[in-house]
């Protein structure tokens, strides 16, 4: 009955869990699971922990350690000592900063409209019980399609002279629209677009569900004070959301901050490199140029951006837990 | 906080009683819903437009490229694509890929959520927050190591490059910590009076009552181990062994394939997950909803 | 129970799919990493529309020689995915058998140890000698004194020009060809007088959008002059400023002149000024004979690129496509004997190969009647031994950091925008910066 992971009972002492009570004893408050032999506790962590070392803090160690090396990808291993050279290259590289600017630029563009459409969205929807179900899956499922599918739709729409787009432009009287996806000024823009019709369903659901939490005597006490639809939702509705709202803002800019898979597909970084991000630069001088050591500099810097961003948010939880 | 535990206790949600439909609620409901659906609309579209355009002749769609109309439909396109032989390969990759990331991402982390929720001992704390950092580590940053370990490992091109990378699944360690502990004590401390080791209660007692943490760590692990693209990428360069993103892609790299083509294999594609969203919806939902409100 | 029962299922799944009998080796090299079937040939390429038509016609012979033998090829996307991809998968060791290069590529892939060398003996008992190969890209196809490719053609930088634009500006010899234009103020009164004729432009050229063009119109002239641009493998920048200076002056001429449109686009608006009878010339790569063929039927011809400079010897902007034999992880893998049977058989149809324009390496097909009766690519296969390869960097080649950085200051110089002096100083500089870069190989 007893496997041999775990010990017989009373044979280890354990650290604060008080020994002796039987079976009958049940129903204390504290969560007992005190005795165990010296390996149950190891032996359940190292699956995971082996795969956590081995995958996330080794590399991230590696990463840390590689971007003083010169390393190459053919010639494998962590190359030649090269001290800050690499950091000195990328905090002076107009590369390094413009692909960084263009994350940025694309965080901007995706994040505000995926948090007002959605808001709004779910605003409207909310309304009706009946029906729910069409609009959950015409603004959810594209969420559900892999950026393969989202880029080939895409490129397609956007395609110059045959695409939808450029058709539907043309039918409102624009003689000669933009190239969506060659033209720099608006590449990116496309892009984003994609991006938002593709995610928006996520932050819908998340902001459907905020609004659920809300109780109908809310909305009835703000009705019986003569408020109407309008004003109750301005004043009354958008200011509970501010928890949802931070975190789907949040969550949302650290994805856009990781952005490759539409950009790689659908402009690959182009034109003329105008809407290469900080993902795909990496890509591109560790995998294509093969230098290992640089982009593993630039993947150190990208991580602290990222991290600062999500520390920003921490705090801004932090402060507005207290706060509320 | 413990939303997978038990449904929020929801109450029907009823227009403001004892309030009067008045005129301006009932327009502002009218536009709304008028809005709704125009946006629902227009949001269906890209998707429509691909199918539409797969099933169109070859011909025709060099001739009116944007006409939603078309005289002739036709399944050829989508037989070509599945008769040039890789869709089928992409799909069993794919396939076969997340299904090992999700089982073994299910039972590592809610192996370690158990000893943590369960267990006491010494370094338990740390190592929790230890785990928990790595919440804050984007796997993108640290694909070149991880390359570099397979590459010496001699695993490229093998499912095993693709799946052992995604395992480590902190978000799913914090999913079934939450949940086990919300079980109640007496359960295990009565399995624990009888004798029964840890390991037993965590399959025979735990496990079993954790089916909304499981079914939803299961979804989500699935679903983004079949979207993932860049590693994929990186590590699977056979065309037979590439998952099915990656194999999409470079679909369009070969073009010259007709619009058609292209727009059938991107309908091949967006089956499987849409068919699983059909099927799981409710889950789906309720599981991001959770996510939210905590 | 749920977890037993998802398991059970994925198991059940996993034996259902390896009941599938073509999907079961998939799975199980998928597992195992095991090598695929030795029937197998896999063979890599970047061609696309045409091209790639005709290389489909190409292998037709092969299949028919060797029905044991799965040839299966991928296209890819031309450019550096494509290299990198190659790069990728030769890590992996299971690398395809075959695949194409740019020759301009080729020592950045020899140096990093990604290609399997071939010796003479081997080319041999598959029925090639160095002697059926044009020298200059057979000698190209070296690496430190090893073969490591096998070149199947060379595509160079060409002037084509209308017929009747050309008749019109009495630019046509008796003989019905273009008359002589060598030399920089015979071809600028060329341009001047197809100008006339065209009410329109002198000559056309890709400069915007297309790097690669740009870089082939300033390469070309650039080694017309004798001069180089590093050395070392790419760590010595031996730019002779005053050479790329006279470049800049003179393709600024042309623009200042109004000879050459100041923004015609890489993506087919430079060939339609050709096609459309708005220029008389276009200066692009032979490659684009059956796009402007289309268009314009017999109305036009090609020739080699114009010698405007005499201080070197003749030189146009060329690269050659190859075979190579990646380096696979095991002799069985790499399967080097079906891979060299396969090259074999396709430079026997480089006849067909030749009919996309390019210009066949495999001599035999060159010196044949049947090549010489091609026309116009008869007209332009002198050009082939004038071939300027790109500079052996590894920042250099196909569609690389070094096309963008010079690509961009000739399509200021073009547009306006820029002067010689300033514009050969930012070459300069940007060469400098990537010979500074700790290179990879």
């Amino acid at each position: 009955m007893s496997a041999a992971s775990g010990a017989a009972p009373n044979s280890q002492a354990d650290v604060g869990g008080s020994g002796g009570d039987g079976p009958g004893a049940g129903g204390a408050v504290r969560a007992r699971g005190s005795r165990h032999g010296r390996w149950t506790a190891p032996g359940m962590l190292l699956p995971f922990g082996v795969f956590y070392v081995v995958f996330l803090l080794g590399p991230l160690v590696y990463t840390a350690v590689a971007g003083f090396f010169g390393g190459s990808l053919v010639k494998g291993g962590l190359g030649r000592w090269v001290g800050l050279k690499n950091y000195r290259e990328a905090l002076g590289s107009a590369d390094f900063w413009s692909s960084l600017g263009h994350t940025f630029y694309f965080t901007l563009l995706t994040t505000v409209p995926l948090v007002l459409i959605a808001l709004v969205l779910a605003l409207l929807a909310d309304r009706f019980a009946r029906g729910r179900w069409f609009f959950r899956l015409a603004f959810f499922a594209p969420f559900m399609l892999p950026s393969a599918v989202i880029s080939l739709l895409f490129m397609w729409i956007f395609a110059d002279e045959i695409g939808l787009a450029q058709g539907v432009v043309k039918w409102f009287g624009v003689e000669t629209p933009p190239s969506w996806l060659g033209d720099p000024d608006w590449a990116m823009i496309s892009v984003a677009a994609a991006t938002v019709w593709w995610t928006v369903g996520f932050n819908f659901v998340l902001y459907l569900a905020a609004l659920q939490e809300i109780p109908a005597e809310v909305h009835e006490a703000a009705a019986m004070d003569g408020a109407g639809p309008w004003q109750r939702l301005r004043l009354v509705v958008v200011p509970m959301l501010g928890r949802a709202t931070t975190l789907v803002a949040v969550l949302q800019l650290v994805a856009s901050l990781k952005v490759f898979d539409q950009i790689y597909m659908m402009t690959s970084g182009g034109p003329d490199d105008s809407t290469r991000p900080s993902l795909l630069y990496i890509y591109q001088t560790g995998f294509t140029d093969g230098r290992t050591g640089y982009a593993s500099t630039v993947s150190l810097l990208l991580f602290v951006v990222i991290l600062l961003v999500s520390l920003v948010w921490f705090a801004m939880v932090r402060r507005t837990e207290k706060g509320s | 906080m413990a939303a997978l535990t038990s449904a929020p206790a929801r109450r029907p949600r009823r227009r403001p009683a004892g309030v009067r439909q008045a005129g301006s609620e009932r327009l502002f409901n009218r536009v709304a819903l008028g809005v709704l659906i125009a946006l629902a609309l227009l949001w269906l579209v890209p998707l429509l437009w691909a199918v539409i355009t797969s099933v169109r002749p070859p011909g025709e769609i060099a001739r009116e490229p944007t006409s939603w109309f078309t005289a002739h439909p036709t399944l050829s396109s989508y037989r070509q694509i599945l008769a040039s032989g890789r869709m089928p390969y992409w799909y069993l990759n794919s396939f076969i890929t997340s299904a090992l990331t999700t089982l073994l991402a299910v039972v590592t982390a809610s192996l370690a959520a158990f000893a943590l929720s369960r267990l006491r001992f010494r370094y338990r704390r740390p190592v929790f927050l230890l785990v928990l950092a790595g919440v804050m580590v984007p796997p993108q940053v640290l694909m070149i190591p991880q390359f570099l370990s397979l590459e010496a490992t001699g695993l490229l091109n093998t499912y095993w490059a693709v799946v052992l990378p995604q395992v480590p699944n902190v978000v799913a360690v914090f999913v079934f910590k939450q949940f086990f502990d919300g079980i109640p004590t007496e359960l295990t401390d009565a399995a624990r009076a009888d004798g029964a080791s840890w390991l037993r209660i965590y399959a025979q007692i735990v496990m079993p009552l954790s089916r909304p943490a499981i079914s939803a760590v299961t979804i989500f692990a699935f679903v983004w181990s079949w979207n993932n693209f860049l590693w994929p990428l990186l590590v699977v360069t056979d065309p037979q062994m590439m998952t099915l993103p990656v194999g999409l892609n470079s679909t369009q790299d070969a073009f010259g394939l007709p619009q058609a083509q292209l727009m059938a294999s991107a309908v091949l594609g967006a089956l499987p997950l849409l068919t699983v969203f059909l099927f799981f919806q409710r889950r789906i939902v309720e599981g991001i909803a959770g996510t939210g409100l905590k | 129970m749920w977890a037993r029962r998802r398991f059970l299922g994925a198991v059940g799944g996993l034996a259902a799919a390896g009941g599938l009998s073509g999907c079961g080796t998939a799975v199980g090299q998928g597992l195992t990493g095991a090598e695929g079937p030795r029937s197998e040939l896999a063979f890599w390429h970047p061609f696309t529309g045409g091209d790639g038509a005709q290389l489909a016609a190409m292998e037709r012979p092969y299949r028919r020689r060797h029905p044991g033998v799965r040839l299966k090829p991928t296209t890819m996307v031309w450019g550096s995915p494509y290299y990198t991809k190659l790069t990728l998968a030769t890590l992996s060791k299971r690398p395809p058998q075959v695949a194409i290069t740019h020759l301009s590529r080729l020592p950045t892939l020899a140096a990093s140890g990604l290609l399997r060398g071939i010796t003479e003996r081997e080319l041999a008992e598959h029925g090639m000698s160095p002697g059926h190969f044009r020298t200059s890209a057979f000698r190209t196809a070296h690496h430190g004194g090893m073969l490591y490719a096998v070149p199947l053609d060379t595509h160079p930088f060409v002037l084509y020009y209308r017929t009747d634009v050309a008749k019109k500006a009495g630019l046509l010899g008796s003989d019905g060809e273009l008359a002589d234009i060598d030399g920089p103020e015979k071809y600028v009164d060329a341009l001047r007088a197809a100008k006339e004729a065209t009410g329109a432009w002198g000559a056309s050229v890709a400069s915007v959008k297309d790097p690669a063009t740009c870089w082939r119109l300033f390469w070309s002239l650039y080694r017309q002059l004798g001069a180089e641009l590093v050395a070392d493998g790419g760590r010595r920048v031996v730019m002779d400023t005053g050479a790329a200076e006279e470049v800049l002056a003179y393709i600024r001429r042309l623009a200042v002149e109004k000879l050459v449109p100041p923004a015609a686009d890489g993506n087919g608006g430079a060939i339609t000024l050709l096609t459309s009878g708005k220029a008389g010339f276009l200066m692009d790569g032979e490659w684009q004979l059956l796009a402007v063929r289309g268009a314009v039927g017999g109305k036009f011809d090609m020739r080699p690129f114009p010698r405007i400079f005499h201080d070197g010897p003749y030189a146009c902007a060329a690269d050659s496509h190859a075979f190579i034999l990646p380096k696979a992880g095991s002799v069985h893998a790499q399967r080097a004997g079906q891979a060299l049977d396969f090259v074999r058989s396709m430079l026997g149809s480089s006849l067909d190969w030749a009919k996309g324009g390019h210009i066949p390496a495999w001599q035999p097909t060159a010196r044949s009647a049947a090549y010489r009766r091609l026309k116009p690519q008869s007209h332009y296969a002198a050009a082939a031994d004038g071939a300027a390869y790109d500079p052996a960097a590894w920042y250099a080649g196909a569609d690389s950091n070094l096309y963008r950085k010079f690509g961009d200051v000739i399509t200021s110089v073009l547009g306006g925008h820029l002067r010689p002096e300033p514009g050969a100083a930012r070459m300069r500089e940007g060469l400098r910066e990537l010979a500074r870069t700790e290179a990879p190989v």
